[in-house]
């Protein structure tokens, strides 16, 4: 294989390649479609994925079918939780990101204590969360109105903040920069890698596999956290199950990026153009009028096709 | 004329024989012993009569005529069963339908229960006042202890009703009565005219049952003799050959200076082994032998803390060592290299670099990983061994296998462990990597780490060892010191009753 053809195959270059065609086709299906203004809405919603896919990222990448499904349901219930703490005030912002965290970090505990100590696998541990969280919500809003976002949280969301972008894409950014760090340069990462890779030869060479799989889930909570207040942000007001699409989107924005579900490879650059690919991809199809419930097929169908080429070891495997 | 014969029969594993035209002939009515020493080919033999090898070359004639041998399957269709020393049993399933597996009584589609467990009542009931409690048709496989699992195993060697029976290590995990009651079992099938391969890791089991031994050596059959006209000399002497006088190069590695002791273990028991004890002073290179899957490894494992140890105490240098862990005893100073490297040792798909690392992360509780101040870690650890590679950022998955597997040993030198464990560390390497493996071990027992080396194949135990422990079913059966330290002598030992 030639070094361009190397290049090309490489998971981040072929996404960034479909972020450009998609911009392109967006442009020609309506005018205006990729206008500056526009991208950096869409990097927006973009980010908002993003964090959670870092979350989701780290789980899937230590391996053992690891995969968080309950991300969804600790998104809607930090934004719940931050809104009502809020009230639109800022003097609320400080507790309501503390207790958001605290919550998005209980749960992700919950998560990695159930897939280590009682080994419930992963996907059955996170998806009975999920549950849980679900019905969670429902109690949580009875005869309580949802909450509504601080002005500043709403303007370091949406508003320029520093040379022209909006507060939560520099926080994307640093996010980005955190783990490309953790993961390159920190024993934390590299232990990720090893346990993800080959968790027996981890065991071996002295690795605290078990609590370094609860961290991950607990980062997992963390992330979906974070998300849940600044999607508040975005939106102004909590509503029910407001962080439903992100459990399938942030999978398939990590294996977009380049991480196999089975884990030990890849990271989190791909997995933001993967997330800013799926936001594009989601805004074309809102364009030309199809609605949620297609949206949804046409993910899961993406999901589907990613793992077809991940599934027979193709060239798309770094 | 023989039941069963085999004509030049051979088999090759890439450049390695296993067996190279081997010429045998099985009686009707024998117990026919396999004997040999570790990889000498006794098992590929009795694999390629049972079907699941097939041979590269030869014939194999049962009753005077040729059969094509294809799979199990075919074996068993032409009357051949064998006992499968790794258990093939269906954990879930009951010991009725465990016995039956093979060829399940039906009725149309569906399993004919009665019959199922009229069938297997019979064999149970050749077994019966030594299965022990809760051993019943209905009990289900996973529940039983071990030696009742291995019952299990041998009733379903017999459902076959085959005229050609073959028990590799089938009483490892038996106690005295139930060998007892399966040696009056095999004598009767003998009486009806059956023939029995028997392999075993005891001498005594082999001289109360077998009727011929043909020893097996470096692939080759050696000899046959009647059981009732030889002695366990002669046979260990067969399995020897003219090798002795190479072995004796053992007494060439000076005898090192022994020092204090670096590990005292006492009355250390587990899953495979019981009861083990054994110091190893610091510069000692002190060998674990006999035959394959004794103990040895189960006993470094334990030590290590992998599969923890169920009684016993370890000392390192004086202070307790209770095996928890491998982070435990790592941060105490043991180091393990286990022989299965795909398994235990290598993370596949990341750099070298981050192979070699783990131990000195763990050791010095380290944070941050700087690729640049690491690689001058890794370097030396590497070149110690005379590592060819790339570079510190290439996947090891890159390297060959023997130096994946130094890679694998360079994360013990960055931090000098007090007690380097060996489980057989030179499985599928190349010769120039053993050579260079073997120089280091000796170089580090020379500064004063203690050594313990397990080895299957029994050449680099005698060149290397200063001492060696002959393992035999669990347990440790014989020390070999000095010039004691021969062939014969482990040959002996391996096959030493307890």
């Amino acid at each position: 294989m030639s070094a361009v053809t190397a290049f090309i195959r490489q998971p981040l270059v072929v996404a960034l390649i479909l972020i450009a065609v998609l911009l392109w086709l967006g442009e020609t299906l309506s005018p205006g479609f990729a206008s500056g203004q526009q991208i950096l809405r869409l990097l927006i919603v973009a980010a908002l994925l993003g964090i959670v896919a870092a979350g989701q990222n780290l789980v899937i990448l230590g391996g053992r079918e690891g995969i968080d499904l309950s991300v969804g349901g600790v998104v809607s219930l930090s934004a719940i939780i931050a809104g009502n703490l809020m009230a639109g005030e800022n003097g609320g912002i400080p507790l309501a990101i503390l207790a958001c965290i605290v919550t998005g970090a209980f749960f992700g505990l919950l998560n990695g204590i159930g897939v280590t100590l009682l080994r419930i696998p992963p996907l059955v541990m996170t998806l009975g969360m999920l549950g849980v969280l679900q019905g969670l919500l429902v109690v949580v809003r009875q005869g309580i109105p949802s909450g509504r976002a601080a002005p500043a949280l709403a303007d370091f969301v949406s508003r320029t903040f520093l040379f022209g972008l909006p507060g939560i894409l520099w926080l994307w950014v640093v996010i980005g920069l955190v783990m490309a760090f953790l993961l390159n340069r920190t024993v934390f990462g590299h232990r990720i890698y090893a346990i993800g890779s080959n968790e027996q030869a981890a065991f071996m060479a002295g690795v605290p596999v078990k609590a370094i799989r609860i961290a991950l889930f607990v980062l997992s909570g963390v992330f979906a956290a974070i998300a849940g207040i600044c999607l508040l942000g975005y939106s102004g007001s909590s509503f029910a199950n407001v962080g439903e699409q992100y459990m399938l989107a942030s999978i398939i924005a990590v294996v977009f990026g380049g991480t196999p579900l089975s884990g030990g490879k890849g990271g989190y650059t791909g997995t933001m153009a993967g997330a800013f690919l799926l936001v594009i991809l989601q805004s074309i199809l809102t364009t030309v009028n199809i609605d949620e419930s297609g949206r949804q097929m046409v993910f899961g169908a993406t999901l589907l096709v990613l793992m077809l080429f991940y599934g027979r070891g193709r060239s798309m495997r770094a | 004329m023989s039941r069963l014969q085999l004509r030049g029969v051979g088999k090759s594993y890439g450049a390695t024989k296993a067996l190279r035209h081997a010429d045998l002939d099985i009686e009707a009515g024998e117990v026919h012993v396999l004997m040999g020493s570790n990889g000498s080919g006794k098992s590929t033999l009795s694999k390629i009569v049972a079907g699941s090898v097939r041979p590269d070359t030869g014939e194999i004639l049962l009753d005077g005529k040729p059969v094509s041998i294809t799979g199990p399957q075919a074996a068993r269709a032409v009357g051949i069963a064998i006992f499968y020393q790794e258990l093939s049993l269906a954990a879930h399933r009951t010991v009725a339908e465990n016995i039956c597996l093979a060829d399940l009584p039906s009725r149309s589609v569906f399993v004919d229960r009665t019959a199922l467990e009229a069938r297997a009542a019979k064999y149970i009931a050749l077994f019966d006042g030594v299965t022990g409690d809760d051993f019943s048709p209905d009990a289900v496989v996973q529940d039983l202890r071990a030696d009742q699992r291995q019952l299990v195993e041998i009733m379903k060697a017999l459902a076959g009703e085959a005229s050609v029976l073959i028990f590799d290590e089938a009483t490892s995990a038996l106690d005295r009565a139930q060998v007892e009651r399966f040696f009056e079992i095999l004598r009767d099938l003998k009486g009806q005219g059956r023939s029995i391969i028997f392999i075993s890791h005891r001498m005594d089991e082999i001289f109360a049952i077998g009727d011929r031994a043909t020893v097996i050596r470096d692939g080759e059959i050696v000899g046959s003799r009647r059981i009732a006209e030889t002695t366990p000399a002669e046979i260990i002497s067969m399995m020897v050959g003219a090798q002795e006088e190479t072995a004796v190069a053992a007494d060439a590695a000076p005898a090192r200076p022994a020092g204090p002791p670096v590990l005292s273990v006492r009355g250390l028991s587990g899953p495979g082994f019981s009861d083990i004890g054994f110091e190893v002073r610091a510069g000692e290179i002190l060998g674990f032998g006999g035959l394959h899957g004794q103990g040895q490894s189960a006993v470094l494992r334990a030590l290590f803390g992998a599969n923890p140890p169920t009684a016993g105490s370890v000392e390192l240098g004086g202070k307790p060592l209770h095996p928890k862990n491998p982070r435990g005893t790592i941060r105490q100073g043991v180091a393990y290299v286990s022989g299965d490297r795909s398994r235990d040792g290598v993370v596949t798909g990341r750099p070298i670099l981050e192979n070699v690392m783990p131990i000195h992360y763990l050791r010095e509780r380290m944070i941050l990983a700087s690729p640049s101040a690491l690689a001058a870690k890794a370097l030396p650890a590497l070149q110690a061994l005379r590592t060819k590679f790339a570079g510190l950022g290439h996947p090891i998955s890159s390297l060959s296998g023997g130096n994946q597997q130094k890679v694998v040993i360079a994360r013990w030198l960055i931090d000098r462990p007090a007690v380097l464990l060996l489980d057989d560390p030179t499985k599928g390497i190349d010769l120039s990597a053993k050579a260079d493996l073997f120089s280091l071990i000796r170089r580090l027992a020379g500064e004063g780490m203690g050594i313990v080396l397990y080895a299957s194949e029994d050449a680099e135990l005698l060149d290397n060892a200063d001492r060696i422990l002959v393992f035999n079913g669990g347990a440790i059966r014989r020390e070999l010191t000095g010039a004691a330290r021969t062939r014969f002598n482990l040959y002996q030992a391996a096959y030493e009753a307890a």
